[in-house]
């Protein structure tokens, strides 16, 4: 193989990662962009440099209250798709019940079904036991569509399981529960810290079910802006936009910092 | 052990009393309270209402009101039971009255002895194109750059000028009224009238290449951006940026402008019925009216209404300029619309 073969094929992939980096990329470009320009609409180029859309952003109210409960619901559906997908994921992977394939694909149904029907049956069933829009409702949607990505990560893990390390702890002593905890809990941690992080990022973005289920002055980030862009559409909307990338961004970091996702990259 | 000595049993007892008291205690005071469902536009309409207007009916009626800003309000209605609907005042534009009226969700008529304010209301308000009431109307013409060197249009003709082609705006009409009210006014301007179909379809083919957009906010910033130089918009989109130096207007063609309803009506299962009623009055009211018309530049139903000076020369606040307000056929169009939704789509694809 020549040299400049090899460099031409180097190029070459240099290339396409760069086109596929910018592909990814770019959206966020556009929306950054639009959140520094000081015209109230989308201009390019752009004409100056302002924090003027971002100052709307955190000084409106309805802003303010749709980003926190956005987030609480989050980091309660983060911790309940962990608690159920986990909880999930080995029972079907371990517990060698009738039918596994079966409730697998049962438990993953909710990532097949258009998520904004799920919302509107949701949203009638509450109506139907005249529940109203409960916020634990709201939470109980994002968990539906949620958990089916801590059990798909964890069940991953559970794939490449090794038992004899179980099989050694028990036979070394330890009871059921502490093979649990000491062993089983921490190997098949990545699969469910990262399902989890999915579940957050889910959870935080969800529109569709969002949209039938958000009671009146309880709506979340996504549905406000939605609601915003309809009315208002200036650059409060990429500011919001760039908040939450860049919270997505920080929870994904802290867990780095927090749990090392490093040691978890192979998944 | 005295009797008075605190036991174990006693104290959790009390705690779960306490507990109970806390999670029943809003319960009670909702029992107390009636409530008010309704639905309700965002933008300063919304910081209006929520700011103003509905504390100030609260506390004039003795009520809460649990005002819904989150789209989509006609699926919601529909998936509420007909006996305990989601809502108690639907606020939408004039199509989805009509709809929700064919599947049963509002009612067919408003009892005028109970809304005092329907004897002060245009007549064009409740006309036999309204179901409810219009509270209010935007009027559907042409918004136009005036920084490109274009006349004023004064036809809808005009917006098939060939010099726009590409910087004309329009909608994706199976989604926004606007749109479906353009297409019927093309049927009126290029063949025998607002129900020519097939003249409107070749008209709106003619207008390619066109921008099309989902909401009437992204028709503003098209305008705004200058990307497109005339675009079909509501009065209001183009008049709320008066006195912001920008370089755009509102022209109101010679064949009239399509009317954009706002509004109001009650459900058929709202057990808060006479709440209801007195929700549409008191929206109907001349201080309530003048307070939203002067902050979202839409036109007020009540007669009665006395606008400032830059609202007054503007809005369509006198039989002489109502006349001008053309009301779709709602009821017509409906009954049509996925027919239409399909040619339309076919014919703007690509």
């Amino acid at each position: 193989m020549s040299a400049r073969s090899v460099d031409a094929g180097r190029l070459a992939y240099y290339a396409l990662n760069g086109a596929i980096i910018a592909f990814l990329l770019a959206p966020i470009a556009i929306v950054a962009v639009f959140a520094l320009n000081p015209t109230p609409y989308i201009s390019f180029p752009p004409v100056g440099v302002t924090g003027r859309w971002f100052v709307k952003f955190f000084a409106t109210d309805d802003f303010m209250v749709a980003l926190w409960l956005s987030l609480r619901v989050a980091v309660v559906v983060l911790l309940l798709s962990m608690l159920i997908g986990g909880a999930c994921a080995l029972a079907l992977a371990r517990g060698r019940l009738p039918g596994a394939r079966f409730l697998t694909a049962f438990f993953m149904s909710p990532l097949m079904l258009p998520a904004i029907l799920t919302g509107l049956a949701l949203f009638q069933v509450f109506q139907l036991a005249e529940l109203d829009r409960p916020v634990w409702g709201l939470i109980v949607g994002h968990t539906l569509v949620a958990v089916p990505y801590v059990l798909r990560t964890t069940l991953a893990v559970l794939a490449n399981f090794d038992t004899r390390v179980e099989e050694a702890a028990a036979s070394l002593g330890a009871s059921p529960m502490r093979v649990f905890v000491e062993v089983t809990l921490p190997l098949i941690r990545p699969g469910v810290i990262a399902g989890g992080i999915f579940a957050f990022i889910v959870s935080f973005d969800q529109f569709p079910i969002s949209l039938f289920l958000v009671p009146p002055k309880g709506e979340t980030l996504p549905v406000v802006l939605f609601n915003y862009m309809k009315f208002d559409l200036d650059g409060a909307i990429a500011a919001a936009s760039m908040v939450s990338i860049l919270l997505a961004l920080s929870v994904v970091l802290l867990l780095e910092r927090v749990i090392g996702l490093k040691a978890y990259v192979k998944l | 052990m005295t009797a008075n000595r605190l036991t174990r049993r006693a104290v959790l007892s009390a705690g779960a009393a306490a507990a109970l008291a806390t999670i029943g205690a809003p319960v009670i005071l909702h029992a107390q309270t009636a409530t008010l469902k309704i639905t309700t536009w965002g933008g300063k309409w919304g910081d209006i209402m929520k700011a103003e207007l509905l504390p100030a009916f609260e506390k004039e009626f003795k009520c809460t009101v649990s005002a819904d800003q989150a789209f989509p309000f006609v699926p919601k209605l529909q998936a509420s039971p007909k006996s305990n609907p989601v809502y108690d005042v639907l606020h939408t534009n004039s199509n989805e009255q009509w709809s929700s009226l064919d599947l049963g969700l509002v009612e067919a008529r408003l009892d005028h002895k109970k809304i005092p304010n329907l004897a002060d209301v245009y007549p064009y308000a409740i006309s036999d194109k309204i179901v409810g009431v219009s509270i209010f109307t935007s009027a559907i013409g042409l918004g136009y750059r005036t920084d490109k060197g274009l006349k004023k249009p004064t036809s809808w003709k005009d917006f098939a000028d060939p010099a726009l082609a590409g910087m004309r705006g329009g909608y994706i009409i199976p989604v926004n009224s606007l749109g479906q009210c353009h297409l019927m006014m093309l049927g009126k301007i290029y063949g025998k009238g607002f129900t020519d179909l097939d003249a409107a379809y070749k008209a709106l083919e003619a207008l390619k290449p066109i921008k099309l957009v989902d909401f009437t906010g992204q028709m503003e910033k098209m305008l705004l951006a200058g990307e497109v130089n005339m675009g079909v918009i509501h009065d209001s989109g183009v008049l709320r940026y008066e006195g912001q130096n920008q370089p755009i207007d509102f022209a109101i063609p010679s064949e009239g402008v399509m009317a954009l309803e706002q509004v109001l009506n009650v459900t058929p299962g709202s057990k808060v019925k006479e709440l209801a009623y007195a929700y549409i009055d008191y929206m109907l009211r001349p201080d309530v009216q003048k307070k939203l018309a002067e902050t979202v530049w839409y036109s007020p139903s009540n007669k009665k209404v006395k606008l400032a000076p830059k609202y007054d020369a503007r809005l369509f606040n006198t039989e002489a300029k109502v006349a001008q307000l053309i009301q779709p056929d709602w009821k017509w169009y409906n009954a049509r619309k996925d027919e239409i939704d399909t040619r339309v789509t076919r014919l703007l694809k690509g």
